[in-house]
């Protein structure tokens, strides 16, 4: 292995686990915000660091500050199981964690005759890693339950496993017709895939080739993060906490922060098998690369523009109504982010027009190519992540026995029928 | 026996409510506009920044904290009669009763104390009072403190407190 690929390797695991962790606090922040705004409320907005607010995500951190320092409790009746009761927590975070390591952020990245994998682990056979360790997740679920020696958690722990028995099933087969359709295991050859037209002028994402296995897929993976409308295994009227009943400070907010990165790497999976992972549409990575010049004069003219509306914007909305007496500070924060940006905005043209001026296929437009991938998954991302929400906080929960109908005796026949579908078409017409 | 049934309309039967996506689509078209109306401009968002803005919605029968009401002279209407303490359903009215010299009034409280914790401000204790010594017109809708002790009101603190609707003096 060279220098170049081990370089290439370190920055894309610290890429994922940065997209991963550093996700969690903007997820809960962006949860709390966007259910507030939803039902006409504020959301948290006052928590900062030296009048630095951000919109409020600084509230994480303090939250996570708190959870630290909070008192740790153990039921008495656990015994010499401790070990287990903590171990639970970190299985479904880990889990979740390691899941989200198959994900391509970018095309494979081609320097000086070195072909290196923009992903954190890899491997090619992602869909099945996802498949695999994903589903661990809820073994954690299980042992907390179980180890809480309570009903509300044996229950909730129950309800999680039946849960993701039932809707393992359709999600395994929606995937399998997904393969058939892309014939390889390979995330990133899915994306691939995925990168060409259908009918011509529609870019060939999966939802748009396979609506019916996106369907079963999105509703199957909406299941398997345990999160409304699904969220039978929790319920502060029926069973409490579910399985999180006997679990405090730190403990707790293990599975509260495995929650938000198994949302993460389920939308990440969405993304990539759905969406077109990080191709922007009718834009295939060989088209960048040897147009590159054309991209960056449209990000050098789009992002001004862009970054233009966002200070406009950050102007109008971080204030506050001329009957409250103090802004805690905010003007002079928008005025700092907005030099920051302006900043930022002046330094990403500039080398973009350095870029646009080299000759197509050098070894920076590459890496440009790379980046920009990046930012249009980080992008397709959040826009997912904020579906989870925003369906969170749309739709009243199911109750337990109508989970299991729809998992059973709907999603189960469709995701079938979609394979037959598939197969005959894919073996019977394409060949 | 008359036939009373009545056929209640089922509404899941047609194809589009049964497929269910469709009506998830129209939850999310409501939840976003929300959402995006909001983000447009966050200032517009009803609600109040709440220790900077202060409720302006607060009217002449709100039941705010309690006060004791004075005479025209200035001095306390109160007779010290438990009726106030007697009606209380959470016993949180304590009243010592002493012998008034000045000629008005034969009795007149010489402690009065009304534990906030305790109250559940149900305004018996207004209803009940013949002298309309004690009301709950204040306005005063939060009471903070760092002890126990800093919420049981005193007599001079509930004398003090004014009206936050005009008039001061008792009616009776």
């Amino acid at each position: 292995m060279s220098t170049l690929s081990i370089v290439v390797t370190l920055a894309t695991i610290v890429l994922a686990a940065l997209l991963a962790l550093l996700m969690i606090p903007v997820l809960v922040w962006l949860e709390r915000r966007v259910c507030g705004l939803i039902q006409d409320r504020l959301g948290p907005n006052r928590t900062n660091l030296f009048g630095f607010r951000l919109g409020g995500v600084v509230q994480s951190f303090a939250d996570v500050i708190k959870l630290v320092v909070k008192e740790e409790y153990y039921p008495s009746h656990i015994g010499k199981g401790r070990w287990l009761f903590v171990l639970a927590p970190m299985i479904t975070f880990a889990s979740a964690l390691l899941a989200f390591m198959v994900i391509p952020f970018a095309d494979d990245l081609v320097l000086y005759g070195e072909r290196m994998k923009i992903q954190a682990l890899p491997v090619e056979y992602g869909i099945l890693w996802y498949l695999a360790i994903g589903s661990v997740g809820v073994i954690g679920m299980v042992f907390g339950g179980w180890m809480s020696h309570n009903k509300y958690s044996l229950l909730g722990a129950l309800r999680s496993a039946s849960q993701m028995v039932s809707y393992e099933l359709a999600l395994g087969l929606g995937v399998i017709s997904m393969i058939l359709t892309y014939g390889t295991i390979d995330f990133n050859a899915m994306v691939h895939w995925q990168s060409g037209t259908v009918l011509g002028f529609l870019p060939a994402w999966g939802a748009l080739v396979q609506p019916l296995a996106a369907i079963v897929v999105i509703v199957a993976l909406f299941v398997e993060t345990n999160r409304a409308p699904f969220s039978v295994a929790e319920g502060e009227s029926e069973i409490v906490a579910g399985f999180m009943t006997e679990y405090t400070a730190m403990k707790f907010a293990m599975y509260f922060m495995g929650e938000y990165v198994a949302m993460n790497t389920a939308s990440a999976v969405i993304v990539t098998m759905f969406f077109g992972g990080y191709q922007l549409p009718w834009l295939s990575t060989e088209t960048l690369t040897a147009h590159f010049s054309a991209v960056a004069w449209t990000i050098v003219v789009a992002l001004p523009l862009f970054v233009w509306f966002f200070i406009r914007w950050m102007k109008k909305n971080n204030t506050v109504r001329p009957t409250v007496s103090t802004d805690w500070g905010r003007h002079f924060e928008t005025k700092v982010l907005s030099v920051v940006l302006i900043a930022m905005t002046v330094v990403i043209d500039l080398i973009l027009i350095y870029i646009s001026t080299l000759p197509e296929g050098s070894a920076a437009t590459t890496v440009a190519v790379t980046l920009l991938q990046i930012a249009v998954f980080v992008m397709k991302l959040m826009a997912f992540n904020i579906f989870f929400i925003v369906v969170r906080w749309t739709l009243p929960r199911f109750r337990y026995d109508q989970v299991q109908t729809l998992g059973w005796r709907y999603l189960l026949p469709l995701s079938l029928l979609n394979i037959f579908v598939t197969a005959i078409v894919v073996v019977g017409v394409l060949s | 026996m008359t036939n009373r049934v009545k056929t209640v309309p089922r509404y899941n039967k047609t194809a589009k409510e049964r497929l269910y996506l469709p009506a998830i689509f129209e939850g999310l078209k409501v939840t976003a506009k929300h959402l995006f109306v909001n983000v447009a401009d966050i200032n517009a968002v009803e609600t109040l920044e709440y220790p900077e803005e202060q409720p302006t919605d607060i009217t002449e029968r709100y039941r705010g904290l309690h006060r004791l009401t004075h005479r025209e002279d200035g001095s306390i209407r109160c007779v010290a009669c438990f009726m106030c303490a007697t009606a209380c359903p959470a016993q949180c009215i304590h009243i010592v009763a002493t012998e008034r010299t000045d000629g008005i009034e034969e009795k007149m409280p010489q402690i009065f104390e009304i534990d906030t914790l305790e109250c559940v401000f149900c305004g018996y204790c207004v209803e009940a009072c013949p002298c309309d010594a004690i009301r709950m017109d204040t306005g005063i809708f939060s009471v903070t403190g760092k002890r126990r002790e800093d919420f049981v009101l005193t007599k001079e603190q509930l004398l003090a407190h004014k009206s936050a609707f005009g008039e001061d003096t008792s009616r009776a």
